[in-house]
């Protein structure tokens, strides 16, 4: 089925006089992978942030599964199943992995959460770290956790920003896997990167940004191949 | 065995706390109110400045107008210390409800010096109106002959509040609290109700600090603005969860009992560098043990970390196939 | 109601509590750091300089000059043993830091000096008439003084080279230090220099006010209340809420009494940082 869960329309904004994002408009399939790229500057955090309810964008609106949450906050988003990570992971550092996880749980009570927080380190196979401080993890496994930690408020959207920044090619592949796994349940999955080789080969559909304006829009191969991403990165 | 550990030693202090009026001297019983007292105001503190994270330096303002809510009513109606005493606690948890919802949305600092300036005010309110505060004169209770009713509801109180904690850092809520701590805008991304919960924490936080306004007040058998507003009753309660450990069960108590241990040293001997030293104190916590004993002790090794039910309950649920 | 008595009364007082706010500001400004012990270094000032000139004997302008020295060299004692070691902790850690240090500070000035108050009668004595209002000339050279100060410092900040330094160090540390600032010679000037300036403002009530050990704490949550109601960090803002709030000061304490008269300060304050936390003019920075 490829009913649009999240749709951005049109959305613009500006810093002190700066144009960060020129009438952007993106739609987002249930149960897809969409990624989007673009150089530094492009206005890709600001997207983002944007959807994800820490922004309000000076014109257009973002809808999800119809529901406009253009001025909604953070929360707001998030109590409509939507869950996000952090570029710079923001774990809660005084409490172990296990308890950073069960903080957010809803709606189950404790035995249940701790269940789906174990369940949810073993399947992204870090399963031995439950009891660490947050403090303690490497810049990896931290990565890992803020996943974990999104998934545990079971969402239908998992926004993730720059999940594949600083980590190596292997666990990149491994985390893009687990992204699929996720797909293949019916999450849809978000996230905005600069790894353009994952992004352009494992995503169903890519966006790319440049300079606040939308360039290019496709599968993989077409946009791998179109001269303005060319000309935009090199 | 290990999560017995806190309870254990609570449990200690909680039988000598009252086997304590049948054999120790009056004095002893005296000064067990004054600590008792102190200690519930720090476990108060605790809950919002420890756990939620937002520390303030207005704590006194609750246990100022409990202090004057219960003295009132003995003094003009003569109602039971006890009875007063319940009457303030809910005159403080009023007095939060307002004042959390505007006060919780200022930022760390900020709030920290409104409540500050909110004591002042209060303050200088006790001693303007005096028409209904007696002002500087101060209000004269009748000083009861015998203390240890008193010295047992206090107990329960400060039971209550340790108790209370104890099932706080226990349970997701203790969590969530530590979360808003941490990163309160993360926590709210994530669905956590932080507005609602800190207001909560607020108010349940001042309802003790009243009600041990009022029964202070009883105990000195006097309250003046002075006494009830003092700015050294809310260095003493921060400085003694700071030294204990924000945040932790066990850490008020500990602090507490140190800080007790440099004012028996110190008062009897040499009382006018007291509140110097507890402000040098204070300094060298925050200097180089900012996150308190009972953190040094679960860094070092000698307390658990994470919270003892979801050890046991991630154990549990490792075993089940 | 002698509105002229009142309104001068007001904006004499005004000018001391800028001189407080000013330096104050300088401190937030640059170190983020909002400095409790503040209003107690004024009261220590004050209570020095009666040393010096009752005790020692000495003429008043030499307390001008050496008390503010001396708590240049205690700010930056305090600097370099405190402050420097807490450096990015959470905010809430300074504020601890120095509100026990006040407490220190406090409780060591009453053993010193004791507990009662004490004064500068013979120091600038008499009055002038002004706007058909006798004014203490004391009162009036502790205003100019700070005025000047304040206004001195506020000129040395937008259009020095140090001035700009602090400013770029308040304002963008990464950027500061690769225009090859020194940040740690910044924050030891600019706290070395907000200090003074509460040392000064003490030397100036000397002379006008009954002082005590306790006054620093009297002080500093008026001290708050002009950096809050003015927009903290600003200071134009500071300068114009000192004066302002000290007119409601005198005018509150005239209609309702000294005590209420304060409490005034403590209510517009809270309301400014409920309602409008960057200050009444907006001109604060966000923290």
């Amino acid at each position: 089925m490829n009913q649009t869960i999240l749709a951005v329309d049109q959305v613009s904004k500006r810093f002190a006089g700066r144009v960060a994002l020129d009438s952007v408009s993106i739609d987002v399939a249930r149960g897809s992978m969409t990624g989007v790229i673009g150089p530094n500057g492009s206005g890709k955090s600001t997207l983002f942030n944007i959807i994800a309810g820490t922004l309000r964008p000076d014109q257009g609106s973002v809808t999800v599964e119809g529901r406009e949450i253009t001025r909604a906050s953070a929360a707001e988003i998030c109590g409509l199943g939507v869950a996000r990570t952090f570029q710079i992971s923001r774990l809660f550092s005084e409490m172990t992995v296990l308890e950073n996880l069960v903080a957010v749980a809803r709606g189950l009570d404790d035995r249940a959460a701790i269940a789906l927080a174990l369940e949810l380190l073993e399947f992204l196979e870090i399963g031995n770290i439950a009891k660490k401080w947050g403090s303690e993890l490497s810049y990896g496994q931290r990565k890992l956790v803020e996943i974990a930690r999104a998934l545990m408020l079971q969402p239908k959207i998992m926004l993730l920003d720059e999940p594949f920044a600083g980590i190596n090619p292997r666990l990149q592949n491994r985390i893009v896997e687990h992204l699929k796994a996720l797909c293949a349940k019916g999450i849809t999955v978000f996230f905005i990167d600069h790894e353009m080789r994952i992004v352009l080969t494992e995503c169903d559909l890519v966006y790319v940004l440049a300079e606040g304006r939308l360039i290019a829009r496709g599968d993989p191969n077409t946009v791998r191949n179109d001269s303005k991403v060319l000309e935009a990165y090199f | 065995m290990r999560n017995l550990g806190s309870l254990g030693i609570i449990g200690v202090v909680g039988i000598a706390a009252l086997v304590l009026p049948l054999v120790g001297s009056d004095y002893a019983t005296s000064f067990s109110i004054q600590l008792l007292i102190f200690l519930i105001l720090a476990y108060s503190w605790n809950l919002i400045g420890g756990y939620a994270g937002y520390t303030h330096f207005g704590q006194v303002s609750f246990f100022g107008v409990g202090a004057y809510v219960g003295s009132l009513l003995i003094f003009h109606w003569g109602v039971p210390w006890y009875v007063a005493a319940a009457v303030a606690g809910f005159a403080g948890a009023a007095v939060a409800i307002p004042l959390g919802g505007a006060m919780l949305r200022l930022k760390g600092p900020f709030f920290a010096i409104g409540m500050f300036g909110l004591a002042r005010v209060l303050e200088a309110f006790a001693l303007g109106f005096d028409c209904i505060t007696q002002g500087g004169t101060g209000i004269y209770l009748k000083p009861l002959s015998d203390l240890r009713p008193l010295y047992y509801v206090v107990v329960a109180v400060a039971a209550t509040m340790v108790l209370l904690t104890w099932k706080l850092d226990n349970s997701r809520l203790g969590l969530k609290l530590l979360a808003i701590r941490e990163d309160e805008s993360a926590a709210e991304a994530l669905g956590i109700p932080t507005t609602r919960l800190k207001i909560g924490t607020f108010i349940v936080s001042a309802i003790a600090p009243a009600a041990m306004g009022s029964l202070y007040a009883v105990y000195l058998g006097f309250m003046d603005p002075p006494t009830a507003f003092a700015p050294n009753i809310e260095l003493t309660t921060i400085a003694m969860v700071l030294l204990g450990g924000m945040g932790t069960v066990l850490g008020p108590l500990v602090g507490a009992v140190a800080l007790s241990v440099v004012n028996e040293v110190l008062w009897a001997n040499y009382p006018q560098i007291y509140l110097a030293s507890v402000g040098f104190i204070v300094l060298l916590a925050v200097l180089f043990t900012p996150r308190g004993l009972v953190n040094l002790g679960i860094k070092g090794g000698w307390l658990p970390a994470g919270r003892p039910l979801f050890r046991r309950l991630a154990l549990r649920a490792g075993q089940t196939p | 109601m002698p509105i002229a008595e009142l309104l001068i009364g007001g904006i004499l007082l005004g000018g001391v509590y800028a001189l407080m706010a000013c330096g104050l500001n300088l401190i937030f400004g640059v170190m983020r750091v909002i400095n409790f012990a503040h209003g107690d270094i004024l009261a220590v000032a004050a209570l020095s300089t009666v040393s010096i000139v009752v005790g020692l004997k000495l003429p008043f302008w030499v307390a001008v000059v050496l008390v503010p020295l001396a708590s240049a060299g205690f700010g930056v004692l305090i600097h370099v043993l405190i402050l420097r070691r807490i450096e990015g902790a959470p905010l809430i850690m300074s504020l601890l830091a120095t509100y026990a240090l006040s407490t220190i500070v406090v409780n060591v000035a009453i053993l010193i000096w004791g507990g009662g108050y004490s004064g500068l009668p013979g120091v600038l004595g008499g009055a002038v008439r002004l706007f058909g209002v006798n004014v203490s000339i004391s009162r009036l050279v502790s205003f100019a003084c700070a005025l000047c100060v304040s206004v001195g410092v506020w000129w040395m900040l937008e259009y020095t080279r140090f001035g700009r330094a602090v400013r770029s160090v308040s304002q963008a540390p990464e950027l500061a230090v690769i225009s090859g600032i020194s940040i740690e010679r910044v924050r030891i000037t600019t706290f070395a220099l907000g200090t003074a300036m509460a040392g000064l403002a003490g030397v100036l009530v000397a002379p006008a006010f009954a002082i005590d050990p306790q006054l620093g704490s009297r002080f500093i949550i008026k001290a708050f209340a002009v950096i809050i109601v003015g927009g903290m960090g600003s200071y134009p803002g500071a300068i114009l809420a000192a004066l302002l709030l000290g007119v409601i000061e005198v005018v509150g304490s005239y209609l309702s009494g000294a005590v209420l008269g304060s409490a005034y300060l403590y209510l517009l304050m809270l309301g400014v940082l409920l309602v409008r936390p960057r200050g009444l003019l907006g001109a604060g920075i966000r923290i």
